[in-house]
C-alpha cells in the first residue's frame, strides 16, 4: 500500500471523527445478518477476498459476476409474474391479458387444497378452495388453465411442492391433449419440499418419501423432458418467514446439495440433471445486501458443484428467479409498497437475476387487481426500457463495498452450510427442526426491532400517513368457487371409466411400495381422470400424511424490550390480572384450514408469552370445530386466529358457531390477525370478532388491547 | 344446574371451568374449589389414573397421541392432563403439547388440558390432583397425567396415579447407574420409546438394561410387578402390550387389595403434603414479617455472629412467637 493512501486514510479518519463528533470511526452493526457495515470501504478490503475471484469476468468461474458473459446486454431478464385466481377460467383470462401486455413467461399459483393434495369437495378444505391461487382438481381444470396458450412455446412455472406428482402429471397430460409432446414442454416446477418442512408447511408426506418423490421427478424430467427445470430451490419463503440473508442463502444452498445427493443416489450422473436445477430467492429492502446475496449464491454454488464432481460448465452455474419481498409490504399507507418494490427490483437486477416477479402493492391485503398487477409489471418494463440498467453487465463489480459484502455473506453462509453437513445434511436437520427454529428466532428479532422502533418502517412506525388511503381489493366468493369445482368433479366422476381409474391408482400404490419411479404411474392415473386428491391418497396409503411437531423460541422478543415502557406496562397489567383473577391471561393462537404460513402465529405466541401471557399453540391445519374444542377444554380467555390466505370469511364464522355449540354462555374473546382486507372488517365485527390486527401491527400494542378486552369482558 | 352436576353429566365447558377453579390462586376460588371437590368426591367414577413421565425430548406427547388414539379406537373415554414446563424468566409460557396430539385432540371422547407448571417443585402444578378428581367424576375411563421428569418430580407424580410409568429413549440405559433408587422405585412400567428404524437394536438393548436394573427391586417388593415395554409411538407398535400391562397390574392390585390401599396411602401423602404446604407458607410469612434474615445476614458478613448462632437465635425467636 502506498504511503499516499495511508496518509489519505488517516486524514479521512480525522475528518470523519470531526464531522460526526465521534472519538473513532465506528461500524454500524445493525444488520439482521450480524455483518458490520463500515462507513467507508477501500482497496484494503479487497485484500480479504477468498471466495470472490477479483480477476473473473461475467460468465466465468466462479460466476460471481453473472451466469452469462453478455447478460442483459444481449437479452434482458424475463418478466415473470406469479398469479392464480380461484378458477382456471379466470386465471386463463388473466394470463392471456398479461401475455398481450409484454409478459414473457407464466407462473401459476395454486390454491391451498391443491397444494396439500385435497380435492375441492373434501370437508377438510371448506374454507380454502380458490384461496391464494387456482383450484385444480382434475386434468380438465389444467386444460382450461392453458386454453389458447400454446404449451410448446410458453414457458410455464408452477409453484407446487406437496402435490407435485399429480400436478406435474396434469400439466403433461394437458400438453399431450394439446398435441404437445412432453419433450417440448418448457418451464419449472418448484418441487422444493425441504423448505416446506422449514417454513411454508404445504407438505403431504413425511420428509423421506417426499425426498424420494423429488428425486423421481428429477430423474424422469432429465430423461423425458429436457427443456423442463425439475426443481426450483427456494430461499424465498425462508426470507418471507423471517430468515435473514445469511440463513436464506445457506439453507437454500444446503437444500440444493441434498437434492443433488438424492438425484445422484438414483444413479444419475450429476451433469445429466444439474444444468436443470434452478433457484428462487427473495429480494428484500436491504439494497446492497440483496445484491451481494445473489452474487454470493452463484459463487458458493459453483464451488459446491465442483466438489460434487460436476464437469459440465452448465452444472456449475446457479440460475435464479427472484421475487420482491412480500413481507416488506405494509398494509398501512399501501402506495409506499410501489416504491419498496421498485428498489427491490433494482437490487435483483444489479444482482443479476434471470427472471423477476415484482409484487403488486396491494398484496399485503389481497390478491392483486388488474390495475395493481399492471403497475407491478410496469415497474419492470420501466427498468428495462428507461433506466439503462441493461447496458452494462454487473455494474457494481469492483465496488470495494459490494465485493466485501459478497465475500462476508459467502463466508458466513459457508459456515452454516458446514454445520448442516456435519448434522448429516438438510433432511436430518429438518427432521430435527433446527432450521425452522433458527428462522423463527430471526423472525422474532426482526419483529422486535420494528416494534421497538429501532428499525424504521415508513408509514408504520414512523412518518405515518394521517389520511390512510382506502384501496379497492379483489373479492373472492369462496363458496361459489367451491360449488363450481364440486360440480365439475361430480361430472367427471360420472363420465370417466371407473375401472381404469381404480386400476391406475392401485398401480400407483404398488409402485410406491416397490419403490419405483412414480411419475409415469401418476400420469397414467391423471390421464384416466383420477383427481389430484385421489392420486395423493393412493400414495398416502404407503407413506402416511406428515404432521409436524412444533418447537418454539422464547425470550428472544422480550430481550429487545428490557427497559421499554410500553412492554413493561403490559407485563404489569398481566401481573395485575393474575392477582385479581387467580391465573394469567390465557390465549390460544391458531391457524385454521390449509394455510401453513405460521410465522405470524409463532411470533405472536412467543412475544405474548414474553409479556407474561399463557399461550396455547394449536397444531396446523385445524378445523374450526377442533379449535373450539381445544379452546373450551383449556378454558382460554381469548382465541387469536392468524390468517394469511383469505379463508377467514368462511372459517371465522364457523369457529364462532362451534364455540356457541360447546358453550352457549361462552365469554371467550376472538381476535383475528394477518392479511385481512378492510372491506372484511365489518363482516368480522358483525360475527362478534373483538379485534382485528392487520399486517405490521405493533405486537405490544396488540397485546395491550387483548388484555384490556379480556379484563373488560370479565367484569 | 350446579357445576358439580354439569361435570357429572360430562359437560365439556363445565369440566374446563372447574379445572380453572381448582388451579386458581385466588382466595375466593380456593373456597369454592374445596366445596366442589367435596361434592365430587362423593360421586367417584371408575377412572384408572396413569402417569407418564420422562425426560424432555423422549416423545411423551407423541406417545400419548399414539397410545391415546389406540385407546379411543377401542371406545374408551380419555382425559389428559398435560403439565407443561413453563418459562421461569418471564412468567408466561407456551403450551405446545397439543401440537403433538393432533388426532386425539379432535376426538369427541377425549378431554385434553394443558397446565403450565409455574416452576412448582416436582413439575406438578397446583390443582392437578383436584383436576383428576374432576375428570374421574366426569366419567372418563382413563386419566393420563403427563409430567416432565426432573428428579424429584416422580415422587409427587407417582402419588397422583394408580400406575406410574416412565418413558425413556433408546440409549438411556447408560444413565441407569446414575438414577439409583428414585425413579425405578416409583415407576410401575418402563416404556422404551422409539423402537423403530435404525434405533431398534439400541432400544432393545436399553430395555434389557432396564430389566436387569429392576430385577433387584422385584425380589424385594413382591406385591408390585414392574414391567419394561418396547414401543414405537410413530409406528404405533407395542400399544397392545401397554394396555394389557396396565390392565394386568390393575387387576392384580385389585385382587390383592393393594389398589385401594395404594389410594389410601396416597391420601395420606397428600394430607401431609397439604398440611406441610400450609405450614410452610405460614412460616414463610412469619419469617418475612420478622425481617430477621436480612438483619442477621448482614451481621454474619460483618463477622459479628456465626451462621450457626444466627440460625439458633432466629428459630428460637420464631418458635416463641
Amino acid at each position: 500500500m502506498t504511503d499516499k493512501f495511508r496518509e489519505n486514510f488517516g486524514n479521512w479518519q480525522k475528518s470523519f471523527e470531526k464531522e460526526t463528533k465521534q472519538s473513532s470511526v465506528k461500524a454500524n452493526s445493525d444488520t439482521d445478518e450480524g455483518i458490520e457495515i463500515k462507513p467507508v470501504y477501500t482497496k484494503d478490503d479487497l485484500k480479504k477476498l477468498s471466495f470472490v475471484e477479483e480477476n473473473s469476468l461475467p460468465g466465468q468461474w466462479p460466476y460471481t459476476r453473472g451466469p452469462k458473459a453478455s447478460m442483459y446486454t444481449n437479452r434482458p431478464w424475463t418478466i415473470r409474474q406469479y398469479a392464480g385466481f380461484s378458477t382456471a377460467e379466470e386465471s386463463n383470462e388473466f394470463y392471456k391479458k398479461n401475455l398481450e401486455s409484454g409478459q414473457k413467461g407464466l407462473s401459476v399459483a395454486f390454491d391451498l387444497p391443491t397444494h396439500r393434495g385435497y380435492d375441492s369437495d373434501d370437508d377438510l378444505v371448506m374454507g380454502d378452495v380458490g384461496k391464494a391461487g387456482v383450484a385444480i382438481d382434475t386434468v380438465e381444470d389444467m386444460k382450461i388453465l392453458f386454453n389458447e396458450i400454446p404449451l410448446d412455446k410458453m414457458s410455464v412455472s408452477m409453484t407446487m411442492n406437496g402435490a407435485v406428482l399429480p400436478v406435474l402429471s396434469a400439466f403433461v397430460v394437458a400438453g399431450e391433449e394439446q398435441n404437445v409432446k412432453k419433450n417440448l414442454l418448457s418451464g419449472t416446477i418448484q418441487n422444493d419440499i425441504l423448505k416446506e418442512f422449514m417454513v411454508r408447511n404445504t407438505y403431504i408426506y413425511p420428509p423421506e418419501p417426499s425426498m424420494k418423490i423429488v428425486a423421481d421427478i428429477i430423474e424422469f424430467t432429465s430423461k423425458e423432458m429436457p427443456k423442463f427445470n425439475s426443481i426450483s430451490i427456494s430461499g424465498y419463503h425462508m426470507q418471507e418467514a423471517g430468515a435473514d440473508n445469511v440463513l436464506e442463502l445457506a439453507y437454500t444452498l444446503a437444500d440444493g446439495m441434498e437434492y443433488v445427493r438424492a438425484a445422484m443416489s438414483k444413479g444419475l450422473n450429476v451433469d445429466n440433471f444439474a444444468p436443470r436445477l434452478s433457484f428462487f430467492f427473495a429480494i428484500g429492502t436491504d439494497f446492497f445486501m440483496e445484491i451481494a446475496k445473489l452474487r454470493a449464491a452463484r459463487t458458493l454454488w459453483s464451488k459446491i458443484m465442483k466438489d460434487f464432481g460436476a464437469k459440465n460448465e452448465k452444472s456449475l452455474i446457479l440460475r435464479t428467479h427472484c421475487q420482491t419481498s412480500g413481507v416488506s409490504l405494509t398494509e398501512k399507507d399501501p402506495y409506499n409498497n410501489i416504491i419498496r418494490t421498485s428498489y427491490e427490483a433494482m437490487s435483483a437486477i444489479l444482482g443479476g437475476t434471470q427472471s423477476l416477479h415484482t409484487n403488486s402493492f396491494d398484496e399485503a391485503i389481497a390478491l392483486p387487481t388488474d390495475e395493481s398487477a399492471r403497475i407491478a409489471r410496469n415497474t419492470q418494463l420501466i427498468l428495462q426500457n428507461e433506466t439503462g440498467v441493461t447496458k452494462t453487465v454487473d455494474p457494481l463489480a469492483g465496488s470495494y463495498f459490494v465485493e466485501s459484502l459478497t465475500e462476508e455473506l459467502s463466508q458466513k453462509a459457508w459456515e452454516i452450510i458446514q454445520e448442516i453437513e456435519e448434522l448429516g445434511g438438510m433432511t436430518k436437520a429438518v427432521k430435527a427442526g433446527i432450521p425452522k427454529l433458527k428462522i423463527e428466532e430471526s423472525a422474532t428479532k426482526k419483529q422486535a426491532k420494528v416494534d421497538s422502533g429501532n428499525r424504521v418502517v415508513v408509514g408504520v412506525n414512523k412518518f405515518k400517513n394521517p389520511k390512510e388511503p382506502s384501496v379497492d381489493v379483489r373479492v373472492i366468493d369462496n363458496n361459489k368457487v367451491r360449488d363450481d369445482q364440486i360440480k365439475k368433479i361430480e361430472e367427471i366422476k360420472g363420465t370417466r371409466n371407473q375401472k381404469a381409474v381404480e386400476k391406475s391408482l392401485s398401480d400407483l400404490t404398488n409402485a410406491a411400495k416397490e419403490n419405483s419411479n412414480l411419475l409415469a404411474y401418476s400420469i397414467e392415473a391423471i390421464k384416466n381422470r383420477a383427481t389430484i386428491g385421489e392420486v395423493s391418497k393412493a400414495l398416502e396409503e404407503v407413506y402416511g400424511r406428515h404432521f409436524a411437531t412444533s418447537l418454539s423460541v422464547s425470550g428472544v422478543y422480550g430481550k429487545h424490550f428490557e427497559n421499554d415502557e410500553d412492554f413493561m406496562n403490559v407485563k404489569d397489567k398481566v401481573e395485575g390480572f393474575e392477582k385479581s383473577n387467580g391465573r394469567r391471561p390465557r390465549v390460544l393462537i391458531v391457524k385454521m384450514g390449509q394455510d401453513g404460513h405460521d410465522r405470524g402465529a409463532k411470533i405472536v405466541a412467543t412475544s405474548f408469552a414474553d409479556m407474561g401471557f399463557d399461550v396455547d399453540m394449536g397444531p396446523l391445519f385445524q378445523s374450526p370445530k377442533d379449535v373450539a374444542k381445544d379452546a373450551i377444554e383449556n378454558d382460554v380467555h381469548a382465541i387469536g386466529v392468524s390468517t394469511l390466505a383469505a379463508g377467514h370469511k368462511t372459517l371465522v364464522p364457523e369457529l364462532m358457531k362451534s364455540l356457541k355449540e360447546l358453550d352457549p354462555n361462552s365469554k371467550m374473546i376472538v381476535f383475528v390477525g394477518g392479511v385481512i382486507p378492510e372491506q372484511d372488517y365489518d363482516f368480522l365485527y358483525k360475527n362478534n370478532i373483538s379485534a382485528i390486527f392487520g399486517p405490521g401491527s405493533n405486537i405490544i400494542e396488540s397485546a395491550e388491547k387483548v388484555i384490556d378486552l379480556i379484563s373488560t369482558n370479565l367484569e | 344446574m350446579e357445576l358439580a352436576e354439569k361435570i357429572i353429566n360430562g359437560e365439556r365447558a363445565a369440566i374446563a371451568k372447574a379445572i380453572t377453579l381448582v388451579e386458581s390462586s385466588k382466595q375466593d376460588d380456593r373456597i369454592e374449589s374445596r366445596k366442589l371437590i367435596s361434592q365430587l368426591i362423593d360421586n367417584p367414577g371408575k377412572s384408572i389414573r396413569v402417569g407418564f413421565s420422562g425426560p424432555p425430548g423422549v416423545g411423551k406427547s407423541t406417545f400419548i397421541e399414539s397410545f391415546g388414539s389406540y385407546l379411543v379406537g377401542k371406545e374408551f373415554k380419555l382425559g389428559i392432563l398435560a403439565i407443561d414446563p413453563s418459562s421461569q424468566i418471564t412468567g408466561g409460557s407456551i403450551l405446545g403439547d397439543k401440537t403433538r396430539m393432533i388426532e386425539i385432540s379432535k376426538n369427541p371422547n377425549t378431554f385434553i388440558r394443558s397446565t403450565p407448571s409455574r416452576g412448582s417443585l416436582g413439575g406438578i402444578s397446583n390443582g392437578t390432583r383436584e383436576a383428576s378428581i374432576i375428570l374421574d367424576a366426569a366419567g372418563f375411563d382413563y386419566i393420563f397425567i403427563e409430567t416432565v421428569g426432573v428428579g424429584q418430580s416422580e415422587v409427587v407424580a407417582s402419588n397422583l396415579v394408580d400406575i406410574f410409568s416412565l418413558i425413556v429413549g433408546p440409549g438411556s440405559g447408560d444413565e441407569l447407574q446414575g438414577i439409583k433408587k428414585g425413579i425405578t422405585e416409583y415407576a410401575d412400567i418402563f416404556i422404551v420409546n422409539k423402537n423403530d428404524g435404525n434405533l431398534k437394536i439400541e432400544a432393545s438393548k436399553t430395555a434389557a438394561d432396564y430389566k436387569s436394573a429392576i430385577s433387584y427391586y422385584k425380589k424385594n417388593e413382591d406385591s408390585s410387578s414392574k414391567e419394561v415395554l418396547l414401543v414405537s409411538a410413530i409406528e404405533q407398535t407395542g400399544m397392545d402390550e401397554v394396555i394389557n400391562t396396565i390392565q394386568g397390574i390393575v387387576l392384580q392390585n385389585k385382587k390383592n387389595n393393594s389398589f385401594e390401599s395404594k389410594r389410601s396411602e396416597q391420601l395420606k401423602f397428600w394430607l401431609s403434603e397439604e398440611v406441610k404446604n400450609i405450614m410452610q407458607l405460614n412460616i414463610q410469612r412469619k419469617i418475612d414479617k420478622a425481617g430477621s434474615i436480612g438483619h442477621f445476614s448482614d451481621r454474619i458478613i460483618n463477622g459479628d455472629i456465626s451462621m450457626y448462632d444466627a440460625i439458633e437465635t432466629i428459630t428460637n425467636k420464631l418458635q416463641n412467637e
